[in-house]
């Protein structure tokens, strides 16, 4: 230690010290001014002529106030109190986020700097932010306040808000969305505003045509908890769009002839990735819905490739591979692509193997971040032939070198919906090629290679035995789809959706009798079950128990009073009971629903005719 | 011949306190109150004379650095659970926060203890912190026993581990109340460059 005076002692050793090195430190810096006026004669980097332009392009989309960063950077100060960091950053590409690796394919948006605007800034920074001459500077990019597609025309807002506690670790939130809307509409955007968005890293809307998200929440309106959902529908009505919302995201208007279907009773569920500031926060998120006049007329489709059977990741494993394989049944374009897996995934990459042997890379992402997932639209739709195999090939790392490791110590790790569980997923939004008159549907022939492909990686996969169930129903081969509906309830045998379907398909081949159980469980699991009322009061029906069927049909039309069929049957019911009046009556009330109801017509003049037999 | 050298030799080894005399008497005496750190009502602060017979923490912080907010818990609780041995100390270096805005933040994350405004960075200097949030700390005798992380909660910029696995402020509290030598060197804080504010 240096020597002090002892009779100074109104100077504490550490105040000196402190002196000292501000001393020095003024030193310093004044030594820095002089590299920065040498380094000026050579090439001097300013604010306004060499960093605001990469600032403004790729920076204040969230770096702007009320957006999702934490600091505006869109004024010399802003920037000059944040150079050191800004330069550590963008040396590190922690910023601008983007993690898919330069490639042949390019994307919409990239985000990525060049080489040269990383060193511009370091050079930037070690000279001391400069700001140069204001005239130098670009002119500042314009935003839309609010709304950024313009006034919605629906706003859909959750029901109740959630609270996100102050620490902890990352949460997942599922909102459920009524969609407001009284008929089916077509939408060409939805506009996600997630509420504080230094809150949220990412959220998901899901279309939920038969309300199943609803069904998880506890309490009715306030969401419920998880990473993952899966939402199952009953009608062929693949999923076709990403609904994606990550910080800078400009809400994505499809293109002409790819609107998105959305019909009354419709729920939308937004999926949301939260992390906790520090201090306690609520989050209620709105939805804005842009109609259009154009029903669809091209049907994307969402490919899924996934192995997360083959994740079981022992501790410590630095290097465990997945992968999966597909063929492609039908020529198709490549919209979009999303990888997908937790915080094990390291390396992520999907290639695409042509027919004639060639191949090309879909993907890349060398370090893969959870936190800034996204979905990669392509600059330009690329046409991939049928006979193409896509592959994917994911690497974790589940040794305690990998930070983002949710174990302490690693442990081992299987596939599933939670945080601490892994995935392995990538979709592919595809765009089968269009199908002329009579051909069938593309996406039928790649839902159904999916499934078989499925079956082969797992013989017991509920959705796919279900699946194909369904498309061997629509193309009427009953018995084969019997085989896979049995094989589906046997996985689940409490499945209301099986059951019903299961119960319906055996009803179809006339196996009347082993089809009231299953309609009866579908019941129990969901007395509110309109098609499985409505399965059941035909089967008693076809059995000659007529009371028993009016009891369900009545039941299926206070489920849902516009559906002409269900009060056409119960027309039928009652004239069977012997009730005339009241079977008068249903059969009207279908007429009124659908005009052209010919069942209701012939029954009704039966009806007058044995009223006033002549 | 041969002594003069000697002679010398002395009076340069005088000479060294002599010099550190000016570099010390300047600030304090010349600029009087604006080399010092104040509270939040432009009182300043005088770490020698503060909560004598405790250890000190300060813990450099700013308003808008989104990781020194997500530590507001973690500090907090650290704070009540050593207040019988530890004064704590929020220290805001940037000039640009004002009073006010420090009190508001302070009220929304929760914090009970002090905050004090180092805008000349004083007490970043006393404390080599060059990050927010960067924890310093001052054991009874007003010795700089530790200064740097928090814990080990993030290793990078966006590589954050679920929750920290190593918690060396918790360490160095312990140490300075035990009156325990402190093992190992201090690893750098992630987050907000203090230099920044210059």
């Amino acid at each position: 230690m240096i020597v002090v005076p002892r009779n100074f002692r109104r100077c504490a050793p550490w105040a000196c010290v402190a002196a000292l090195v501000s001393g020095l430190g003024h030193v310093g810096s004044a030594q820095q001014k002089v590299t920065t006026q040498n380094g000026a004669a050579q090439a001097q980097v300013t604010f306004s002529r060499d960093i605001a332009p990469i600032l403004y392009r790729s920076c204040v989309l969230c770096h702007r106030p009320g957006e999702s960063a934490p600091f505006p950077l869109l004024a010399y100060t802003d920037a000059k109190s944040r150079a050191r960091q800004i330069a550590v950053v963008t040396r590190s590409r922690f910023m601008p986020p983007w993690l898919p690796e330069e490639g042949e394919l390019k994307f919409a948006d990239e985000l990525r700097l060049s080489t040269d605007e990383i060193a511009r800034i370091q050079a930037w920074a070690d000279q001391g932010a400069p700001e140069g001459d204001p005239a130098d500077l670009p002119a500042k990019p314009k935003f839309a306040e609010g709304w950024q597609l313009g006034k919605p025309d629906v706003i859909a807002r959750a029901t109740k808000p959630y609270a996100l506690t102050a620490s902890g670790s990352d949460n997942y939130w599922n909102f459920v969305f009524r969609a407001p809307i009284d008929r089916t509409r077509w939408l060409d955007a939805i506009e996600i505003r997630p509420g504080d968005k230094r809150l949220v890293h990412h959220a998901n809307v899901l279309v939920d045509r038969q309300q199943n998200g609803r069904r998880q929440e506890i309490d009715p309106g306030a969401g419920f908890g998880g990473m993952e959902l899966t939402i199952e529908s009953e009608v062929f009505d693949p999923d076709s769009h990403f609904l994606f919302w990550k910080p800078g995201s400009i809400p994505y208007v499809e293109p002409d002839g790819m609107a998105l279907r959305l019909d009354k009773d419709t729920d939308l569920v937004l999926n949301t990735h939260l992390q906790p500031s520090g201090k306690p926060e609520t989050i209620q998120p709105t939805l804005g819905l842009y109609f259009t006049d154009k029903p669809a007329t091209l049907h994307p489709i969402l490919l899924q490739l996934e192995n997360d059977r083959m994740l079981d990741i022992p501790a410590g494993d630095k290097r465990f591979v997945v992968t999966d394989e597909f063929t492609l049944p039908v020529d198709v374009d490549v919209l979009a692509i999303y990888p997908h897996a937790h915080y094990l995934g390291k390396d992520l990459r999907a290639i695409a193997k042509f027919p004639d042997g060639r191949s090309e890379t879909l993907i890349h992402i060398p370090d893969w971040n959870l936190n800034w997932q996204a979905v990669y639209r392509y600059a330009q739709p690329f046409r991939l032939p049928k006979g193409t195999a896509i592959s994917m090939n994911f690497v974790y790392d589940n040794s305690e070198d990998n930070i983002r490791n949710p174990n302490d110590p690693p442990r081992r790790v299987v596939g599933g919906n939670r945080a601490v569980d892994e995935m392995a997923h990538l979709w592919l939004q595809v765009l089968p090629e269009p199908i002329s008159q009579g051909q069938n549907d593309p996406r039928v022939l790649i839902v159904e290679a999916m499934a078989q492909h499925n079956l082969q990686k797992n013989p017991d996969d509920f959705e796919a035995h279900y699946n194909l169930a369904a498309l061997l129903m629509g193309r009427g081969e009953v018995p084969q789809a019997i085989a896979h509906f049995e094989h589906a309830n046997r996985i689940r045998p409490n499945e209301p959706t099986v059951n019903n379907a299961f119960g319906a398909a055996l009803l179809a081949v006339g196996r009347t009798e082993e089809s009231i159980p299953h309609l009866t469980a579908a019941l129990n699991a969901r007395p509110d079950y309109f098609d499985a009322r409505y399965n059941l009061g035909n089967a008693l029906a076809s059995l000659g128990d007529f009371r028993g069927a009016l009891a369900q049909f009545q039941a299926a039309v206070r489920i849902n009073p516009e559906d002409a069929n269900a009060e056409a049957n119960l027309g039928s019911a009652f004239a069977e009971t012997g009730d005339l009046k009241q079977a008068k009556l249903h059969y009207e009330r279908a007429l009124r629903l659908n005009p052209n109801h010919e069942l209701a017509r012939d029954n009704l003049q039966q009806l007058s005719r044995e009223a006033n037999p002549r | 011949m041969s002594e003069k050298p000697q002679t010398f030799r002395l009076v340069s080894r005088l000479l060294i306190p002599t010099i550190l005399l000016c570099v010390c008497s300047k600030p304090l005496f010349s600029s009087n109150q604006q080399r010092l750190a104040t509270d939040l009502e432009g009182k300043p602060f005088d770490l020698s004379h503060a909560s004598r017979g405790k250890i000190v923490v300060f813990i450099f912080v700013r308003t808008d650095c989104p990781i020194s907010n997500r530590y507001a818990p973690t500090i907090q609780q650290l704070s009540a659970q050593h207040r019988n041995d530890a004064t704590f100390f929020l220290v805001y270096p940037d000039k640009k926060e004002t009073p006010d805005a420090i009190r508001k933040h302070d009220r929304e994350f929760g914090y009970t203890f002090a905050a004090l405004r180092d805008p000349q960075h004083v007490l970043v200097k006393q404390s080599q912190a060059q990050i927010t949030p960067e924890a310093a700390v001052f054991d009874a005798s007003r010795r700089l026993v530790y200064h740097g992380r928090i814990d080990n909660l993030y290793e990078d910029f966006g590589h954050a581990r679920k929750s920290p696995t190593t918690h060396e402020l918790a360490d160095a509290i312990e140490a300075a109340i035990a009156e325990r030598p402190l093992s190992g060197t201090a690893t750098p804080a992630v987050g907000c460059y203090i230099s920044d504010l210059e």
